[in-house]
């Protein structure tokens, strides 16, 4: 596995504009292949955060670096993003909404007349296939359930194959069986793509079970979580899922 | 004396009143200013059994005479499909199809770049005006305006039609593609893709039920309204009308013209409210958006 550094973020100030900082002096960084766990309570930033990463908003102060270069100037398709409701297009295919992850590989041609290569239509199968919803290929994913909405996410974000991924809980609301097998899923991207995945959890106890690091937002800044804090985390009443 | 104020403390007390009475006197002012003669309400009664009169029993001749004298003439052999009625319709459907699809070719783009979330501010606040500007004049106006232009006839409807189609079909896209979600956009905007990207393959899809049903609904409008331009020479069935009004006045066919444009009028907005029923998002189990279904509803049917 390669220690690339993939997201260095330094002395950042997190938030938005005539309002008090979400998060001041953030340091992070994100090696490729690793998968980094952010847990906090509601409401502290960690959706910000996310976001402030992918590049939808500016940090107030210090710098988030992506691969070297300031985040605005990231290659195209190397931040790979899923929201806490997923960001699928509602009433389209499972097949298109992976397909799209393969926009940013498409040539202006491909893209004007809707004509895929037939590497990015072999892409797609394999994703759709990783994910186990072949039979579900020409399915509206209105129609599907919320395990099935996130495989969807995260096949296209296999078709995208980014240096990053950024997941807003998208573990949120799964029963212990659908989520194992969705951080299965993060952990094959991350071992066989190489890619960066840094996850926002709500659990504590099971983001140290599959995540390289687990870091905590607390008091405006980002720390890292340790086992103390993990055994009195793992106290508090637990996640739905995992009871 | 002791009346008259009891008698405003009982107006001020009710609202509803006081403002009934406000509504009168602006009302009675506007009547004086613009010299409106009610005595004529008699005459126009008298005139109305006249007409009636005139109009019974409506003449359906027009749907089997030939038209000798249409505009552009008729070269079918059948007499009944060279008829006033199925010409006169027939023009009509044809200027509000081409006035939606034209519309919609250009509307949408331009919806596109007036949407504030998918494009600059600066720009998004240019075609709202331009689209604006558009929406100030009605269909009738524009037939005007393009009869004086290209002449009378066909072409002047479409391009009125199309004017005031996409002064109005590109202010409900640019509201529908405003109402989508923002995460899908997010997404698209993180893998770094550019606006046109987001715009086509984000959030045109996240839209198309609303935007599939705007653009029936815009084809029904056309229709209805295509009948209305014709008044001024811009073709269709209005323009078969003017034909028998002036200086004929034969009202028993314009009578049977309007009968025959309302029962097509009618058709076209149940089978539009059918197909339109499956794009409005009412239920969960909302069917896939296809635009070839708001064009061939049956090849639907089975489908999902």
């Amino acid at each position: 596995m390669s220690l690339e550094s993939i997201l260095s973020i330094r002395s950042a100030e997190i938030g938005f504009k005539d309002v008090s900082p979400l998060l001041e002096g953030v340091n992070l960084e994100i090696k490729s292949g690793e998968i980094v766990g952010i847990i906090g309570r509601s409401g502290i930033g960690k959706t910000t955060l996310i976001r402030t990463i992918a590049g939808l908003v500016r940090p107030l102060s210090g710098e988030v670096l992506f691969s070297g270069g300031n985040i605005s100037h990231s290659t195209k398709g190397s931040i790979g993003l899923i929201p806490q409701r997923l960001g699928l297009v509602q009433h389209q295919t499972v097949g298109y909404n992976v397909l799209i992850g393969a926009l940013p590989n498409s040539n202006w041609f491909q893209s004007i007349f809707s004509l895929p290569s037939v590497e990015m239509r072999e892409a797609t199968r394999e994703a759709i296939s990783a994910v186990g919803l072949v039979d579900k290929t020409l399915t509206s994913v209105n129609l599907l359930s919320g395990g099935q909405q996130r495989r969807v996410a995260i096949a296209r974000a296999m078709v995208q194959n980014p240096q990053l991924l950024l997941a807003d809980e998208c573990l949120g609301e799964l029963d212990t069986e659908t989520a194992l097998e969705i951080i299965g899923l993060l952990r094959a991207i991350a071992d066989e793509q190489g890619t960066a995945i840094l996850i926002v959890d709500h659990n504590p106890v099971r983001a140290r079970t599959f995540c390289d690091r687990v870091l905590q937002l607390r008091g405006r800044t980002i720390i890292p979580l340790n086992e103390g804090e993990q055994e009195e985390a793992s106290s508090l009443p637990q996640y739905r899922g995992d009871e | 004396m002791s009346d008259t104020p009891r008698l405003v403390q009982f107006v001020v007390r009710r609202p509803i009143l006081r403002t009934a009475i406000i509504l009168a006197i602006f009302a009675v002012l506007a009547i004086f200013h613009l010299e409106v003669n009610l005595s004529r309400l008699g005459d126009a009664a008298s005139n109305l059994v006249v007409i009636a009169g005139e109009a019974w029993p409506p003449d359906f001749s027009i749907l089997t005479e030939r038209a000798s004298w249409a505009y552009p003439p008729c070269e079918l052999q059948t007499d009944w499909m060279c008829s006033p009625a199925v010409l006169g319709m027939t023009q009509t459907l044809e200027i509000a199809f081409l006035a939606t699809i034209f519309g919609m070719a250009i509307s949408l783009p331009l919806a596109v770049a007036a949407a504030t979330n998918l494009s600059p501010p600066l720009l998004a606040q240019v075609v709202r005006q331009i689209l604006a500007a558009l929406r100030v004049l009605p269909s009738l106006i524009w037939a005007l305006i393009f009869v004086i232009l290209v002449g009378i006839g066909p072409l002047a409807g479409v391009l009125a039609m199309t004017m005031y189609t996409v002064g109005y079909l590109g202010k409900l896209q640019y509201e529908a593609l405003e109402g989508v979600s923002r995460e899908p956009l997010e997404v698209a905007r993180a893998m770094g893709l550019p606006r046109w990207q987001v715009a086509r393959f984000f959030a045109i899809p996240e839209a198309a039920n609303s935007l599939i049903s705007q653009m029936l609904f815009m084809f029904e409008y056309n229709v209805r309204h295509g009948s209305v331009v014709g008044l001024v020479g811009a073709g269709g069935i209005g323009w078969y009308m003017q034909y028998y009004l002036e200086p004929f006045k034969l009202y028993d066919r314009v009578l049977a013209l309007i009968i025959v444009m309302y029962l097509v009028v009618i058709a076209i907005d149940q089978i539009s409210l059918r197909v339109r029923s499956q794009f409005i998002e009412e239920h969960e189990q909302i069917r896939r958006p296809k635009w070839r279904g708001a064009f061939v509803p049956w090849v639907e049917s089975s489908d999902d």
